[in-house]
Parts: C-alpha cells; sequence; structure tokens
C-alpha cells in the first residue's frame, strides 16, 4: 500500500507545481514504446512520452549504432528535439544490416535511462508502399505503367538505386469492371509495363495494383483505383 | 534407380556429358591443379522460401529481444577477416555445425515453434555442405571459428541467446557465401 500511495502523493505534487520544484523520478521520464517505423527504407525512430509528461515537455536525445559496433553515435539533428521522432534513414542505410537506436528524456536537469529498440533489419521490417500506376487507354486496350516507391537515398556512384536490388518484386494487377462490378487478376510479374485487353464498349474500368515480395510472402497495399471510360 | 542403370538412356548421357564439361571447365579455369573448394554450394532455392526465412528472422527477433549485449556481434565482419571469398563457405559451415550441435539442439525446447522448424531447416542445409571440403591448411579459418566459439562459451546461456538471436544473420551469410 504504501509505496502505491508514495507514488500516487508524488503524481499530485507532481501536477501542481509547474515542474520546478519537484523533480521528477528517472523512471516517469522515460520514452515509451521506442520502435523503428520502416516504410519503403525510410527508417523513423519514434517514441512517446514518460508516463509523467503527459502535459509537460521534455527533450529528447537520439543515438544510434550499428549492432555490433561498440560505440552508440549521436544524432545531431535529434540531439535536444521536442519531437518524438528522429529520421535515422541514412544513418541505416546498409539494409540488410541489424540496428539499435536508444532515446533518453531530459526534464528540469533530470534524465531518463536510455530506452533502446529491439534490434531493427530495414530489408526485414520494411513496408512497402503500392506502386505508382498510370493507366492509358489505347484502342481496345488499357497501358498499365507501375513504378515501384524510391529509395530514399542514391546508390554509390550517384544513380538511383531501385528497390528491385533488395528484393525480386512482383507486380500484381487487377482490373475492375465497374458495369458488372467483377474484379480480375489480369497480371503477376516484375514487367513495369502491362497491356491488358478491354472487350465492352461503353464501359468504366479501374486498374489497382500492388507490389508482392515473394522472398517474404508480403504484399503491399493496394494502389488507388485508376479508371478509364471506354467510348 | 532403373532409368540411372540402363546404358545408353539420355538422363544418364546428359549427366555424363554435364559432368565431363564441368570437369573439363574446372580444369581448365584452375590450370592442372584442382579446385580449391568442393560441394560448398547451396543452391539459391533453399534461400528463397518465404516460410522458413520469416521463421528463421522471427526466431532471431525473438531471441534477440533476451540480448541486451549490443557490443558484441557474432556473425559480422571480424569472422570474416583473413579469409579468402572462396573460403567463405567453407568456414560459414563450420559456424553452421557449431550452432547446430552446440547451441540449438541443447536449446531446442526454447522459442518454440519457430526453433523446431529452423533447426530442420539448418540441419538439411549442414548435410547438404557434408562434403565441403577445402584443399590444404584450414587453420586460419579454424581459428576464427574458434574465436567466435570462445566468446559464445564466455558468455555463457547469454551466449547460446546470442547466437539464436543471430539466426538472421546465420541465415543471410549462408546464402551470401554458399550460393
Amino acid at each position: 500500500m504504501m509505496p502505491k500511495l508514495c507514488f500516487l502523493g508524488l503524481l499530485i505534487k507532481f501536477f501542481l507545481t509547474s515542474g520546478g520544484e519537484t523533480q521528477p523520478t528517472h523512471e516517469s521520464l522515460k520514452p515509451q514504446k521506442v520502435r523503428f517505423q520502416s516504410r519503403n527504407f525510410h527508417n523513423i525512430l519514434r517514441w512517446q512520452p514518460g508516463i509523467m509528461l503527459a502535459g509537460n515537455s521534455s527533450i529528447y536525445f537520439v543515438q544510434y549504432k550499428m549492432y555490433g559496433q561498440p560505440q552508440w553515435k549521436n544524432k545531431q539533428e535529434c540531439w535536444g528535439t521536442p519531437a518524438l521522432y528522429c529520421d535515422l534513414t541514412n544513418e541505416t542505410s546498409d539494409l540488410r544490416e541489424p540496428y539499435y537506436g536508444r532515446v533518453k528524456a531530459v526534464l528540469a536537469r533530470t534524465n531518463s535511462d536510455w530506452v533502446m529498440t529491439p534490434r531493427f533489419t530495414p530489408w526485414w521490417e520494411t513496408q512497402i508502399d503500392p506502386p505508382a500506376v498510370t493507366v492509358t487507354r489505347v484502342n481496345a486496350s488499357l497501358l498499365v505503367v507501375l513504378h515501384a516507391p524510391d529509395l530514399p537515398y542514391r546508390g554509390q556512384n550517384g544513380s538511383n538505386e531501385s528497390m528491385e536490388n533488395y528484393y525480386d518484386l512482383v507486380y500484381r494487377v487487377f482490373k475492375i469492371n465497374k458495369s458488372v462490378g467483377k474484379e480480375q487478376k489480369v497480371y503477376e510479374g516484375a514487367q513495369r509495363v502491362v497491356e491488358t485487353e478491354v472487350l465492352t464498349p461503353r464501359s468504366s474500368y479501374c486498374v489497382v495494383a500492388e507490389i508482392y515480395r515473394p522472398i517474404l510472402d508480403k504484399r503491399s497495399q493496394r494502389s488507388k483505383e485508376k479508371c478509364v471510360q471506354i467510348p | 534407380m532403373a532409368p540411372l542403370q540402363k546404358p545408353g538412356s539420355f538422363p544418364l548421357l546428359g549427366a555424363l556429358a554435364t559432368g565431363c564439361l564441368l570437369l573439363i571447365g574446372l580444369w581448365t579455369q584452375e590450370g592442372s591443379a584442382l579446385p580449391i573448394t568442393s560441394h560448398c554450394k547451396l543452391d539459391r532455392s533453399n534461400f528463397q522460401q518465404p516460410y522458413i526465412t520469416n521463421r528463421t528472422f522471427m526466431l532471431a527477433q525473438e531471441a534477440s529481444l533476451a540480448d541486451n549485449n549490443t557490443d558484441v556481434r557474432l556473425i559480422g565482419g571480424k569472422l570474416f577477416e583473413g579469409v579468402k571469398v572462396k573460403e567463405h563457405c567453407y568456414l560459414m559451415k563450420q559456424v553452421l555445425n557449431f550452432t547446430l550441435e552446440e547451441v540449438l539442439l541443447p536449446q531446442s525446447d526454447r522459442f518454440q515453434p519457430y526453433m523446431q522448424e529452423v533447426v530442420s531447416f539448418l540441419t538439411k542445409l549442414s548435410s547438404k555442405l557434408s562434403l565441403c571440403r577445402i584443399e590444404g591448411d584450414d587453420q586460419h579459418i579454424q581459428k576464427n571459428v574458434q574465436e567466435l566459439k570462445d566468446t559464445v562459451k564466455k558468455l555463457g546461456e547469454s551466449g547460446e541467446i546470442k547466437v539464436i538471436g543471430e539466426m538472421d544473420l546465420l541465415f543471410m551469410s549462408l546464402g551470401n557465401t554458399c550460393i
């Protein structure tokens, strides 16, 4: 009972005083849910404020390293940041390597402990967005052009490295006949340009696509529908 | 078995022909010397099965949560120091066998159900590499492998957890070096 009461007392005291006089404990400052969130290899470290920081804004300090390195490195852009995220895309760009990030909070000269992410391997964990899709009608066919999301950085020689360098990506294209409300898979493969016939005149066709990574059996979400009217 | 023994059957001829071509190829490539490595090769298809790839990564992820020692890494650059690229697969074979015999089997009741599936997959790879040898001295390789073993032993229980937490690295390294 005692510790519970003490904690409650501390909580009340903390909220009554305006943060200055009472030092919050290390434990209550600790950032919560420190995780990498990765989309298309944009690797963002995210966290939530410590349990007692709901109304108070502390600042945060971020470090990172590759698994196996003895030294943590400071992330300058996130060294004393009020934000609840930190972009570590460039620091985690060796996509098949495992990384760690960690965060500590500082409020009124009190430091929390460091809170570390789980081990993070971009290649395995990143979510791939749906492909960009353009659809044009050519006579009685639809010409579908697909484009995988770009990687966030350029290769060593300055050229644009593509997502395909890291996975054997497969595009899946679906055709929806709006008048009958029927959906049909019309293509699965690595080609970026796909032609599909439309046979019914005076109807509306829509196309959606997704990216599939066979090696991980993971699919992206679907792209937005792109529709074409057949005269 | 029967078709293989029938003389003159096409598969046999084909196999003989490829065999000869392969030998000629190897002999001409290496001059009069024998190839340095033999059978140190795994088929790419071993590493293109999403189910076991995912299971391996999940096992590693779960075990790595229990590994707070972020400074020490077993499968990384240091393991390959001083070892020629064409000997890397042989090196990984040694690491694989150590992992199976001295870590995964003793720990096999943990991290289920992933462990069981990954162990049986790796056991298959290990048997596929059973004939993998290098010609000549492998002392420099054994030295690196021994260092890894010593690190694991020194860390004790948490060393074994670390090995399991690096199953994804073992998997990818086998793929990179043996395909």
